[in-house]
């Protein structure tokens, strides 16, 4: 498990990561979402003791990470795919990973056939390509079997046959009872991804829930297709919805959900032809909640052709 | 074309033999011999250092020939030929760079990050590639140091002093031992400096300056202060370390002190940023 403790990261008058609170479980994949800018990248980086806390702490199985020794058998982690030498050869650059944690040569290959990469194993890392380095990095973070992995923006660079590796391999990992921490400014992704969400914005927490729940809270209306549209409306107003007919003659009922909308049509002997409960997407909630949070955002006003 | 295959392959097995919870700086170490050894860089370096070596045993063959054509008088004239004089400050300036780069081409090429992932604990970390730092000064320049003596040996001879340094060759001993050690103390202090600096090309630089422009700025100073400046030159504290015949100001006490003095400067400030600077 992962916890957070009033962790703070501060850049001279920049507070990047403002007592920021919030654990990972295992058996479950967690998403890490935020704008760009909003500490995502940092708060990993104090997990995994790349920076230094200005107050609170981080803690990876209650401890913090620079206490634990081979970490590798307990935390894989991925925060930068571009970070292996370009010089070595992907067998050698895990195999220098491998020896620092005591782990053997016949590890290193494992992890190389089960990322697709034993087939270029022997060839330099500087020739590869983005998604190629993404899967070397990933390789590394499951080196030693660990029980916490932590991946930043990990299907960057990866086509979509690598994205959906990505998404079974783990998914997979926390069937098997890891913690499983990725970090994405990309709400689509994490929508079909994770299991969990933890959201920031400028540093802070915004949210902490499951995606279903997100999913459920911003359930807006139904939008209900019946060819006796008015007397429909008067039988779901009297139970207390709010209906709206579009042009096409279509119910919008608000204040009632999809099921009873449907019993209460049967009830009255009306035929309904569709019946669709409508939300805002995930991306437009995540839009929303992290509106202000936002550090950097484009805008389209003023653009002209 | 590089293609890459996805295989559905289950997550691969534990290996359950490996996890071995102790040794981390033991393990730390052996990952460093295995990055220096895999960096292309250190290949080249060690190449310049022969290459030094190679024209350091030309010129001084060259020097033979014309000391035997000369007259018996002009003989007499003839400066002590130490090859370690000409071919030591290249060799320390080649091999200190494997040392640099020990920690500079990670900086550069952003792999520190992994590294530390594997080792958290920046001291075990920066503990480790002193210790390969200091190895590889220590077997490399007692390999280059020990050309630079048998080359001369072969090449001198019999012939007396003052062109042959050492009549007997037990007379090089301290020059050799001593050559070592300095070569050694180079290494750490260029790994001190990458650790400083962060920057492949102002660590060498500097190192460059340290052992190759500074002894000839000493020369351009007031003799006063051309003798103080000098003797405490990297490339010159071998003689004085060794008790040899030379022009500087320090007893082999105080040369030690000052190759001390070079490595826990540049390894202390290295190991205090290494450890303070959050690594990018």
């Amino acid at each position: 498990m992962i916890e957070l403790v009033e962790l703070t990261k501060r850049y001279g008058s920049t507070l990047a990561v403002d007592r920021l609170s919030f654990e990972v479980r295992p058996g479950v994949v967690t998403g890490y979402l935020g704008p760009n800018g909003a500490g995502k990248s940092t708060t990993m980086r104090m997990m995994l003791g790349l920076h230094r806390p200005t107050s609170g702490q981080a803690l990876i199985g209650g401890r913090r990470y620079d206490e634990i020794g081979h970490p590798l058998h307990e935390v894989g982690a991925v925060l930068d795919a571009d970070a292996a030498h370009p010089g070595r050869t992907a067998s050698v650059h895990l195999g220098c990973l491998a020896r620092s944690n005591g782990i053997s040569r016949a590890r290193v290959s494992a992890v190389l056939e089960q990322v697709g990469l034993s087939n270029v194993a022997d060839k330099r890392v500087g020739g590869f390509s983005l998604g190629m380095k993404q899967r070397l990095g990933i390789a590394g973070a499951l080196l030693g079997d660990p029980g916490v992995v932590v991946l930043d923006e990990p299907v960057n660079g990866l086509d979509a046959a690598g994205i959906r590796w990505i998404r079974s391999t783990l998914r997979s990992l926390a069937a098997e009872g890891r913690t499983v921490l990725l970090s994405s400014h990309l709400m689509s992704e994490m929508a079909v991804t994770v299991d969990r969400v933890l959201i920031i914005g400028k540093g802070r927490l915004i949210e902490d829930t499951s995606v279903a729940e997100m999913r459920d809270r911003f359930e807006r209306d139904v939008l209900v297709r019946t060819p006796r549209a008015a007397e429909l409306t008067a039988v779901i107003t009297r139970l207390g919805s709010t209906v709206t007919i579009t042009e096409d003659g279509d119910l919008i009922a608000v204040g009632m959900d999809a099921p009873a909308i449907g019993d209460a049509a049967a009830a009255a002997g009306i035929p309904v032809h569709g019946l669709t409960p409508r939300s805002a997407t995930l991306e437009d909630v995540y839009l929303e909640m992290t509106d202000e949070a936002a550090e950097y955002r484009a805008t389209t006003e003023g653009i002209t052709r | 074309m590089t293609i890459v295959q996805i295989r559905p392959v289950p997550a691969a097995p534990a290996d359950t033999t490996a996890p071995v919870r102790s040794g981390a700086f033991r393990d730390a170490v052996a990952a460093e011999f295995l990055k220096v050894r895999t960096l292309r860089s250190t290949w080249a370096f060690l190449g310049g250092g022969v290459a030094a070596s190679l024209l350091g045993a030309l010129i001084l063959f060259m020097l033979v020939g014309a000391y035997d054509a000369a007259s018996p008088a002009d003989k007499l004239k003839y400066e002590t030929a130490d090859p370690t004089v000409v071919t030591m400050p290249f060799v320390m300036f080649f091999v200190g760079a494997i040392g640099a780069m020990l920690i500079t081409s990670e900086f550069g090429t952003r792999s520190l990050g992994p590294s530390l992932l594997a080792v958290p604990q920046r001291r075990t970390l920066i503990g480790a590639k002193a210790t390969v730092a200091g190895l590889i000064g220590l077997t490399s320049g007692a390999v280059f140091v020990l050309f630079a003596f048998v080359d001369a040996r072969l090449l001198l001879g019999d012939r007396p002093a003052p062109i042959n340094p050492w009549p007997q060759w037990t007379d090089a001993i301290p020059t050799v031992l001593c050559s070592t050690l300095v070569v050694m103390a180079t290494t750490l202090v260029a790994m001190g400096l990458g650790a400083l600096l962060r920057s492949t090309a102002g660590t060498l630089t500097t190192l460059g300056s340290l052992v190759l422009v500074a002894p000839i700025f000493a020369h351009f100073l007031p003799t006063v202060w051309q003798l103080r400046l000098a003797s405490i030159l990297l490339p010159n504290l071998t003689p004085q370390l060794a008790g040899s015949n030379h022009p500087y100001l320090l007893s082999p006490g105080g040369a030690v002190a000052v190759v001390a003095g070079y490595v826990l400067l540049a390894l202390g400030a290295g190991a205090i940023t290494f450890h303070r600077r959050d690594t990018a």
